[in-house]
This record gives C-alpha cells, structure tokens and sequence, in this order.
C-alpha cells in the first residue's frame, strides 16, 4: 500500500510527465507542419544543440564510439545557427529542401528527472523519423535525444528546450542529407 | 557489351557520354583500370600518430588497412585475410597489436605479415609457408608532406610525378606553416545515391555553379554586416582562374574577392587562412598566399578539398549509381585555437550531411542520376564546352595551363584523362599524350 504521504509526490510526478509529453508532443506537431519559426521559439536563447557522429568500433574502444565536443558533428548549433538553417529553408532558393521534406517525428520513451539547476528536468526521448521526399524518396532515422528543459513562465508554452543531445543509431549515414531538423 | 571507350569524352567538343555515370562494365572497367592504377589518398599522418594506431578504408571497393608500425612507418594492405577471405578489421579506426581473423584465427602483425596460425603443427602439419600467405600489400605506398596515398599499380610513376604541375597548387594547401596541416578528430560519412565522378568533376572544376545552387546558404549564412554580394563572390570570371593538369587533376579560384572565407566558414578562418600572415607569404609567395581565393579542387580521380574552407574528402565509388563521401575538417597545426574551432563549426554547417551547401550539391547529383535511368537520357550527350579552345599556358602568375574562373577545361581534362585510363593506355603512353589538344598560340 502507499502511504498518504506519497500519493500527492506520485501526482505531481504524473503531472510533471504528463506536462512534459504534451511539450514533447507540440515540438513535433510544429516540426512536422513546418511551423519552423514557432519551432525556433521553443528553445532558450542560449540553446546548445549538438548531434555527435559516430564510428566503428571494437567492444575494448566503445568508449570512443561518439564524437567528443571538439570533434566533427552532424550539428553543433546555437540558437543563431537553427535561425540560419531555418532562413535557408525559407529563402525559396534551399534546393534540398524545395520541394520540401514530409516529416513524421514519432517519440516515445519519455523520461524525465530532475536537472542540474532547480527550474530544470532532464528529458530523455527515442525518435523514429520518417522522411518522405519529392516522388520517392525515403529516410529512417532513429535514434535518442537527451534535452534539458526549463521551466519558463514567461515562454509561451511555458517550457523552453535550454540543450538538445541528439544521437542516430547509424555509422555512415544512409541518407543523402540532414536537411531535416530533430 | 560496353560502347568504345574513345567516343565516350570527346574533350575536342566538349562532350560527355551519359554512359560513364551508369553503365555496370564501365563502371567494373573502371574500377581495374582507373582505380587499381591511381594513386589514391588513404590518409593523413596525423589520424594516425601513434605506433598500432590504423584505419580502415577503400581503394576503390577493395578495402584496405593503414597501420602505423612500431618503427614509426606506415604500412597499407588488403582488408582481407588470405585463408577464406574474411574482412581481417571491422572497425573504423583503433589501436591494435595485430588482426585477428575471427573466422579460424590467422593472425597478421601490424604490416600485414602473417604470423600466427592456429594448430599449425597439427591442422597443417607444419606445412604452410607463413611468409607466402601474409596479407596483400598495396604495391607502392608514399607521403606528400602527411597526406599518404597507395597505389596497386608497380608501373605507376612515382607520387611526385603523378601530383606533377599540380603540385605547385596543392602546396597552397598544405604546406603553408611548418608542421602543416593536421586533421581535427572525428569524421563525416554518408551516401548519394549519384555516380562518383559527379562530385570528383564538381570540386575540380566546378565555381559555375555556386551562384545558383548555393543561393539560398549565401543568404542565410552571411553576417548581418555582410551582403552576399559579386563584391564577395566575384562573378566576372578573369577575376579567376581554373587550371587543369594532364594528370587529371585541377582547380579553380578568385585572384580577386571579397572575404568569400569569412561568409562561408566565419572571419577568423578567413584571416587566418588569407590575412598575409608572413609565414605564409614567405613559403608560398604572394599570389599563392593572399591570391587564390575561395579555392576548390580534386587529385585525380577521388580526393577534393577546398584550401580556406578546409574540407577534404574522398568519393568512394560504390558501383555506377552510388558514393559514400568521407570528408574530414583539417587546420593548419599551427592555428590558433578559435581558428580551429570556427573552422569545425564552419564546415558542419557547410560541407557535411548536415552542411547548408552541400545538401544541394547533393540534390543536384542524385536527380541527374535518376534522371540517367531513361533510355533517351542515355543518348543524350552533355555539354562540357566551357571556355573550349581559349587556355593559355603563359598566365605571369599562375603556371600550367589555365582558363579563367568560370570555364570547364579542368573537367575536360579530368574526364580526358579518366577515359584515357579508362581504355588501358600504358603509363608510357600516357606520360607522352595529354588528354587535351596543345593550347591553341594566338
Ligand atoms: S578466413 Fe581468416 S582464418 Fe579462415
Ligand atoms: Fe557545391
């Protein structure tokens, strides 16, 4: 049996995830209808969001599976930085992108813990990405994003995504661009 | 049956047979007598630094091991052990005392020497020749200031020979400091579903066309007290030059422009890389140090880099219809450390997967690939008539034989030479006929 006590935490936990999954759920919506600059306004302006590479290696090296910081990435963005590839896309000129990718963001796996700051939670999702594109191409991708998000009152939807780790659960990338966002 | 081979490049008029991106014997011809001939770039002395440290790669399709040995040397052989033909390494990179087959366990040292086999006394009894069965070498193996490269071919000329009248270019790129270049850890590898020569031929000859593919990351990535503008992309093409090397190799560049650096990878690069920094002027001269601007090139047939921007990268050829890209970020070792670091950041949003200018790179190759499956497209010759018949082999600044910017003589000369290899011509004979008519004296 629980105890009185803890059936009140165990609420506030459930409204916590439950928060959180909806913000979760809103990023894809915005992404997958192309909502980019709405998109833009769920992350905090001094936003890190960083997708290492990856490379083959034995079970004795894994450890040095992931790119480190200072290495090559697929991104390593700012905030100023989503705005430019944003500013590409809507520059009616970003090939790669015109016509458009049809996205699908699906996550799930959500967990959430408490962050290093009081405000903040660690929100850890898998992703499956599917990308239709032109008359038939197609891209998967798979893969973890591990966030940290604030409580901001002041945001419009009341969180903002202050760091974004994005790991894809490929080697040599099997698509012909990341012109997609995650 | 596959089409003869001199009608395939006419580089008399400018003509190029949809064929050579395409079709499968070509494609396998290919791959014995332009791939197993060339010297292709392996890679670079400083993703390798320490004795057991190797990485895995392609010469063509053939898979090879690079290792550094104990003596502070470089070995280069076959991915593949010589018993049942079991890839011998399946990582990218690592350190290692040998391989180890992990079928039945023959085991090869750093250089490719076999030297273990298990239950040889008893399996074999004794009867296997270990010196006779050691991994296969690349034949001939050699360093130009870091970057090493492999060739299977024992009548190929040496290294220098082959980098012949382009080395005077290169070196722009990677002999600009003492110490040279050194590659920032980490790489990028992905697919597009295009043939190979597409992009090998774009980064040897192609500034045509930035302008229009690129449009949209100009805008995007310029400062806001920067315009993308013919001021810092000049469009006027004897602000230029492009240069081809009977070997297959060129280049393209501005004599003249804005801070073109500064917009595509950030300022600090940009004045780094062009500033007039004394050590660079007095090694290389002026025209080489403050004059070849916003530069891209390729090595014959599959290494491209772009000197400033700092990506280099090798198109491996995966059959007719497909490249893996390995592209890497290097810096001068001695660039200070926000140079280093505007340049990593400056190449994953430009040149990567993920890069702002090379997603329509991409674009363009993989829609002329599909559109090359049509019967009609196939027939249908393409143009590579740029600037045809106005080289000069007397430029006072940039020696060989050059155009300006904006042409297509280094592709013609690339192409040329390709189908040259491409019919078996002999070293001999191809070291005595340049894939180009003389430069037309007026
Ligand atoms: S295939 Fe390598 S030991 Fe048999
Ligand atoms: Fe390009």
């Amino acid at each position: 049996m629980t105890s009185q006590l803890e059936v009140p935490l165990a609420m506030a936990e459930m409204l916590l995830q439950h928060e959180i999954e909806k913000f979760v759920n809103l990023e894809a919506l915005l992404i997958d209808d192309r909502r980019f600059e709405e998109w833009l306004d769920l992350f905090s302006d001094d936003v890190h969001y960083w997708m290492p590479t990856r490379t083959v290696r034995y079970e004795r090296e894994i450890h040095r599976e992931h790119s480190r910081p200072d290495e090559a990435a697929h991104f390593d963005e700012n905030k100023r930085g989503l705005e430019e590839r944003v500013a590409r896309i809507r520059s009616g000129m970003a090939w790669a992108e015109d016509p458009p990718s049809r996205t699908r963001h699906l996550f799930t796996n959500v967990m959430v813990e408490a962050g290093g700051e009081p405000d903040e939670y660690q929100v850890r999702n898998n992703f499956l990405l599917y990308r239709g594109r032109l008359q038939r191409e197609v891209d998967i991708f798979v893969g973890v994003r591990e966030d940290v998000v604030r409580r901001s009152p002041e945001a419009e939807h009341g969180w903002l995504i202050a760091r974004r780790t994005v790991t894809l659960d490929q080697s040599v990338l099997l698509a012909k661009n990341l012109s997609i966002f995650f | 049956m596959h089409p003869d081979i001199s009608s395939l490049v006419d580089t008399r008029n400018g003509t190029l047979d949809p064929r050579i991106f395409v079709d499968e014997e070509i494609y396998k011809l290919e791959l014995k007598n332009v791939f197993a001939r060339s010297w292709l770039f392996l890679a670079h002395d400083s993703q390798l630094a320490k004795p057991g440290e190797y990485i895995t790669t392609f010469m063509g399709e053939d898979p090879v091991i690079v290792a550094r040995q104990k003596d502070g040397s470089v070995a280069a052989f076959m991915n593949q052990c010589r018993h049942r033909g079991m890839r011998l390494c399946r990582a990218d990179l690592g350190k290692t005392k040998n391989f180890s087959c992990t079928y039945h366990g023959w085991t090869y040292d750093l250089g490719g020497r076999l030297v273990n086999v298990p239950s040889e006394d008893d399996a074999y009894r004794n009867g296997i020749d270990k010196a006779e069965w050691g991994a296969i070498k690349v034949t001939q193996l050699a360093t130009y200031k870091g970057f090493i490269f492999g060739n299977w071919d024992p009548t190929a000329p040496p290294l220098t020979e082959y980098l012949g009248d382009f080395t005077w270019y290169f070196d722009a790129f990677v002999d600009r400091c003492e110490g040279g270049l050194e590659v920032i850890g980490g790489s990028h590898k992905w697919v597009f579903p295009a043939n190979w020569k597409f992009a090998a031929e774009q980064f040897c000859s192609d500034m045509y066309h930035v302008p229009i593919s690129h449009a949209s990351a100009a805008l995007a990535l310029a400062p806001d007290d920067m315009e993308a503008d013919a001021e810092i992309f000049p469009l006027d093409g004897t602000l230029g030059r492009q240069f081809t090397s009977p070997w297959g190799h060129g280049t393209g560049f501005f004599t003249e422009s804005g801070d073109v650096l500064g917009l595509i990878v950030g300022r600090e690069p940009g004045e780094w890389f062009q500033g007039g920094n004394p050590e660079v002027v007095d090694r290389l001269g002026t025209h080489r140090a403050l004059n070849m601007r916003g530069m891209h090139a390729t090595i014959f047939p599959n290494f491209s880099f772009l000197p400033g921007i700092n990506t280099m990268r090798v198109w491996h050829p995966k059959g007719p219809n497909e490249m893996e890209v390995w592209a890497w970020t290097v810096v001068d070792s001695s660039a200070p450390p926000e140079v280093r670091e505007r340049l990593r950041i400056g190449n994953l949003r430009t040149f990567s997967a993920g890069g702002m200018l090379e997603q329509d790179d991409g674009e363009n190759w993989s829609e002329i690939q599909q559109v090359l499956r049509g019967h009609v497209a196939r027939q249908t010759p393409l143009n590579a008539q740029m600037g045809l018949g106005l080289d000069w082999d007397d430029d006072p600044n940039f020696p060989g034989r050059v155009n300006r910017v904006y042409c297509e003589t280094a592709a013609r000369g690339f192409y040329g030479r390709w189908a040259q290899m491409l019919s078996g011509a002999s070293w001999d004979e191809l070291a005595v006929t340049p894939p180009l008519e003389s430069v037309r004296q007026s």
